[in-house]
């Protein structure tokens, strides 16, 4: 029998980080999220490849966020050769974005959050004190990953969504299929929202930050961005205002927002800034720690919109579509969506053979490190005098609200 | 039946690999009865490597000192070591521009006059350990994810797949993308066992499974240049996923 080790990363979390605690004596003084993912240098790789190679390599950055990835990666390369694309081909990246929110918060809650609240490790524990719960969360996550194979191919790195189109169309049977899960799931999504409602929340009362989300298009799309603080920034000047700075304890640029407001995005931010009339006393003033009751609303939106995406689509009748030859050309293309952690920008340039000459790729966990930041010393500060391991457990729960996605950060 | 103890970690990559586990929904449940997640820091607490593990299975490539120490331990602790994915077994997308100097690449992303993130050039698991099984893919299919872990149990692994997806896109019958529709599509160099997912949907093969055994080069790149697909373009997609591809 070899010895062991316990290693000091965070866990329930995609990718590699840790919260180091800093100590002045017994006591602790600050804490610091160190992102400590290995870059792949996504940016660099980029550079010299074909405008239609450059989704294809960019949604490997992330598997949970690889559908969106590629839709705002197809978008922005679309500006720039001027593509059109059809109503079906619109709704079908909708459908398939709407299909990743749905795993990723399924996953989210279910696998990563919840074993905090029921006091287990992971989802072993889960199926040994909540069974039904985590079939519950089992069940919505696959027909999120059901809507994601559907349209995109496959689950994770989607091959079917390309430029101008997708390879092939879903047939009528499968989206009938996926109108069937879709209504089953209702029942699902509501006993979430009333199991985590039902939770009781030991993480202190930190206030959450000013939010900050794409608008301007269906749920999770738009060409700009709006904040709590009423500022409206275009896609274009996006990259300018959020402003990301390279720090020496993190390998994920940082968003150091000009004047004194550190801004939030992801499910708490959205739904602060577009609140849902129905759940409106859940969420309004809410504190971080709701974060994870917004992500189960949420879970229920996206339901609710995929059905009413697949609907669209059945009425329309599905066509094959041919998609038309491309014809490279120079510019710049910016794209934003809404990932399922918050906002997500991709830049590509291209030359005039199409080539690509630059890139830049802004992810919701890179822009949320400041409020990270902010939210930890909140915490040390009312923590003040609590052990070593109450502190560092509560710390990473905090990060957890923010369901931090590190590959996606550092990429 | 004992339940296999196995590690599952993550180095250098997008964590497809561990997720297409998680995404074996339906049969998650079932494979808790039979499998014990010791070491699975992306779903369960605490990160605890401690004692043997029936096999390690790690996901991504090595670009970091500390991957390097995580992989020796855990190749030390386990009696079988799986490559998870094509970034373990190749490199995989992380290495495509490994004929580039490092340095430059880091510079283009984090500026010059920054010492931010340094790392070394991204290599596949077996230059640093004895690699016992590689399951190939990006992703990997959860159906091979399933097999992997039912050998296992039965304390063995599973063959090697050892012909390309082109053998398994002509048994089912598709329409060939390369000779009938004039596609780059790479399915005849590139591992089977995705039972031809991408071209079955008329999507060309990019490769994403690595290098095929014993793979003719040679023939294929004549074939390409007879579909006019000069020599760099083919090569610049199969680099994609394995830089070793050389002429």
């Amino acid at each position: 029998m070899s010895g062991g080790s316990k290693i000091d990363i965070l866990t329930r979390v995609e990718g590699h980080g840790s919260v180091e605690l800093i100590r002045e004596g017994n006591r602790i003084v600050d804490a610091r999220l160190q992102l400590h993912e290995s870059p792949r240098l996504f940016e660099a790789l980029l550079i010299g490849r074909r405008f239609d190679e450059l989704a294809e390599i960019a949604c490997r950055i992330c598997s949970i966020c690889s559908t969106v990835h590629k839709v705002v990666a197809l978008q922005a390369v679309e500006q720039v050769l001027g593509v059109l694309v059809s109503r079906q081909t619109g709704l079908l990246r909708e459908l398939a974005v709407q299909g990743g929110q749905i795993e990723s918060h399924a996953l989210h809650i279910f696998c990563l959050a919840l074993p905090d609240y029921l006091g287990v490790g992971g989802f072993p524990g889960l199926a040994a004190v909540a069974p039904r719960e985590l079939q519950r969360g089992l069940r919505i996550k696959s027909l999120g990953n059901l809507i994601q194979e559907t349209i995109g191919g496959r689950a994770i790195h989607p091959f079917n969504l390309l430029i101008g189109g997708v390879g092939t169309a879903p047939t009528a049977d499968q989206l009938q299929r996926l109108a069937d899960e879709l209504a089953a799931a209702r029942a699902d999504t509501a006993a979430t929202i009333a199991l985590v409602a039902g939770q009781q929340e030991s993480l202190l009362p930190l206030p959450a930050l000013p939010a900050c989300a794409v608008a301007g298009g269906p749920p999770l799309f738009g060409d700009h961005l709006e904040t709590a603080t009423a500022t409206v920034i275009s896609a274009a000047a996006a990259i300018e205002w959020l402003n990301e700075q390279i720090e020496a304890h993190t390998h994920a640029k940082v968003s150091r927002f000009d004047g004194s407001s550190t801004f939030m995005v992801g499910p708490l931010a959205r739904l602060t800034l577009n609140m849902p009339p129905d759940y409106a006393d859940h969420v309004r003033n809410a504190p971080l720690s709701s974060s994870l009751l917004a992500r189960a609303i949420e879970l229920q939106q996206a339901v609710t919109r995929a059905a009413l995406l697949v609907e669209q689509l059945m009425q329309d009748g599905l066509r094959p579509e041919q998609r038309e030859l491309i014809a490279p050309r120079a510019g710049t293309g910016t794209a934003l969506i809404e990932a399922p952690r918050g906002t997500l920008l991709h830049r590509y340039t291209l030359d005039q053979r199409g080539i690509c000459t630059a890139a830049n790729i802004i992810t919701p966990t890179a822009i949320n490190q400041a409020a990270m930041e902010q939210s930890l010393k909140a915490l040390v500060a009312i923590m003040d005098g609590a052990d070593y391991d109450q502190v560092k457990n509560t710390a990473e729960r905090l990060i957890r609200c923010f369901d931090p996605c590190i590959s996606c950060a550092v990429h | 039946m004992t339940r296999l103890r196995i590690a599952i970690a993550g180095l250098t990559a997008c964590s497809g690999c561990q997720l297409s586990l998680l995404n074996c929904e339906a049969e998650l449940p079932a494979l808790l009865e039979q499998v014990d997640f010791h070491f699975f820091p992306l779903a369960c607490s605490p990160a605890l490597l401690v004692g043997e593990y029936q096999a390690a299975l790690v996901e991504g490539c090595l670009t970091m000192p500390h991957e390097q120490e995580l992989l020796l331990a855990l190749r030390q602790q386990s009696r079988y070591l799986i490559a998870l994915g094509t970034c373990a077994a190749w490199g995989g997308v992380a290495a495509l521009k490994n004929d580039e100097h490092r340095e430059g690449l880091r510079q283009q992303v984090y500026g010059e006059n920054q010492t931010a993130a340094v790392t070394f050039p991204p290599r596949p698991l077996h230059l640093l350990v004895p690699v016992d099984a590689t399951v190939c893919g990006c992703p990997p299919e959860k159906e091979e994810l399933l097999r992997l872990l039912g050998s296992l149990l039965r304390g063995a692994l599973p063959s090697p797949i050892d012909y390309p997806v082109c053998s398994e896109c002509r048994m089912r019958e598709n329409l060939c993308l390369l000779t009938e529709r004039n596609q780059l599509c790479l399915g005849p160099l590139t591992a089977g066992g995705c039972s031809a997912r991408c071209p079955s949907q008329g999507v060309y093969c990019e490769g994403c499974r690595g290098p095929t055994a014993e793979p003719n080069l040679p023939e294929a790149l004549e074939i390409y240049q007879q579909k006019g697909f000069d020599q760099a373009t083919v090569l610049g997609r199969l680099r994609r996923f394995y830089p070793g591809w050389q002429p």
